[in-house]
């Protein structure tokens, strides 16, 4: 127990340089932080530092990048400050007028995105070759940069089929990862298609595949436009350009 | 040559200036936001440069992370820790994720090279700033693995795994030299 603890002290170093890329080990050490008065205090020198070290690489911006970040500025609305009361007003007021929808926040999402990250590793061990190691990982450490978003939001939703998905949306990466919990094998020679479903246009955004313990693996979906919702059908094994069937899922990503 | 408080003088001075610029901010004063771009991009731009390498996605991650200032200023906690602390945090873990986006794990592999030939780069002074000396004098005070331990994990945006993978040593190693470094850096820029 006291090894445990010593090593966990021994990370904060590794942690003030953002050098902890497992996240069940930055989430054990986090959680060992708040109840370690010392830890807090040595972060805090540790953060400084790195500061100090970030000066010290200082090089001038381009001179076109201070206008194209003020323009944004004049166009971009700030976040709620985290007083009480203040985060549910600002979802309520962004979801007015749109389907409601259930937006966890990052903690709670966490206990999903858990079980996508299950998903990756279960990715990564099923391949054979080294090529298909390297893409497998490759997609792996794309899944996981969309999970670590600051603003990675999680929502599940029940399909018509059975079973459940789920999707954790980050605005900032423009991409959501999809995964799914006891949907019942496609029929024979039929697959499950994801679709952007948007205002201007309906995409293809790839199959949920069938993984273990009735989880499918994880589907990284890009290019996402305002308006889009996410929807699944049952489609013939291949795919098809555009959606045949009636969807078993519709959800509204609040994008 | 130079006398040596003044580096942490002028450190203090700009905290000061930069956590009230930052309480303005958060109440939507684009004009004290510009004030605080002057005073950041630098550090931001230059350190992102570090991590990330591409000009071209340096400007694009600057620029996701001075947008997030303005966007969170509002939740910045001055009792916390100060302004440019919690900036030039936003700056390098977006540096990070950026390049752990598999997208670039080919350029990494390059940069790894570059980086270890390079050697001391941190050592040389893009501009002639006090504080630039002051770093580099507290960098060459550390042992060899301790500051090859920092300089891959928090210029290179290695994980302390890969750092001990680059270095041929055990996990433990590694995470014991970035913090004693660390501490020993902190000592030596007076950091309080």
């Amino acid at each position: 127990m006291r090894s445990l603890r010593a090593n966990l002290h021994a990370l904060t170093g590794a942690y003030a340089v953002d050098a902890i890329d497992d996240e069940a080990e930055r989430a054990r050490f986090e959680q060992h932080v708040r109840r370690c008065h010392d830890c807090t205090a040595e972060l805090r020198g540790m953060a400084d530092t790195a500061t100090r070290l970030a000066f010290a690489a200082a090089q001038p911006a381009p001179p076109q990048l201070r206008d194209r970040v003020l323009a944004a500025v004049s166009r971009t609305r700030q976040l709620p400050p985290l007083a009480q009361g203040h985060r549910h007003a600002e979802a309520g007021r962004a979801a007015a007028g749109r389907p409601p929808i259930a937006w966890r926040p990052r903690v709670a999402w966490l206990i999903a995105a858990a079980s996508v990250i299950a998903v990756i590793a279960l990715t990564v061990a099923l391949v054979q070759t080294s090529g298909q190691l390297d893409r497998a990982r490759a997609q792996q450490a794309r899944i996981a940069a969309v999970l670590a978003a600051p603003d990675a939001r999680a929502v599940s939703q029940p399909t018509s089929a059975g079973g459940t998905a789920t999707v954790v949306y980050s605005k900032s990466h423009g991409a959501l990862v999809v995964t799914s919990a006891q949907l019942p094998p496609a029929p024979p020679g039929k697959v499950y298609e994801l679709w952007l479903l948007g205002p201007p246009k309906v995409r293809p955004a790839g199959f949920l595949r069938p993984g273990r313990n009735g989880s499918s693996l994880p589907v990284l979906v890009r290019g996402l436009v305002r308006g889009d919702q996410l929807g699944v059908t049952v489609e013939p094994e291949g795919g098809t350009p555009k959606p045949t069937t009636t969807p078993i899922l519709v959800l509204p990503l609040g994008v | 040559m130079r006398p040596a408080s003044s580096g942490s003088g002028l450190t203090e001075g700009r905290d000061r200036d930069l956590d009230g610029l930052l309480a303005l901010v958060a109440r939507g004063d684009e004009t004290a936001f510009a004030s605080v771009y002057d005073q950041l991009s630098g550090p931001v731009y230059g350190l992102i440069r570090r991590v990330v390498r591409d000009p071209a996605q340096s400007e694009e991650v600057a620029q996701e992370v001075m947008l997030e200032v303005w966007r969170a200023a509002t939740r910045f906690d001055s009792a916390k820790g100060s302004a440019a602390t919690w900036v030039l945090t936003i700056a390098h873990r977006r540096a990070v994720d950026r390049v752990r986006s598999a997208a670039a794990a080919a350029e990494r592999e390059k940069r790894t090279s570059v980086l270890l030939s390079a050697g001391d780069e941190v050592a040389e002074a893009v501009e002639a700033s006090l504080e630039r000396e002051r770093v580099r004098r507290c960098l060459d005070g550390l042992t060899d693995l301790q500051r090859e331990s920092i300089t891959l994990a928090y210029y290179g945006g290695h994980s302390y795994r890969e750092v001990a993978g680059l270095l041929g040593l055990t996990l433990g190693t590694i995470k014991t030299r970035i913090r004693d470094g660390l501490i020993r850096l902190r000592d030596c820029m007076g950091v309080t």
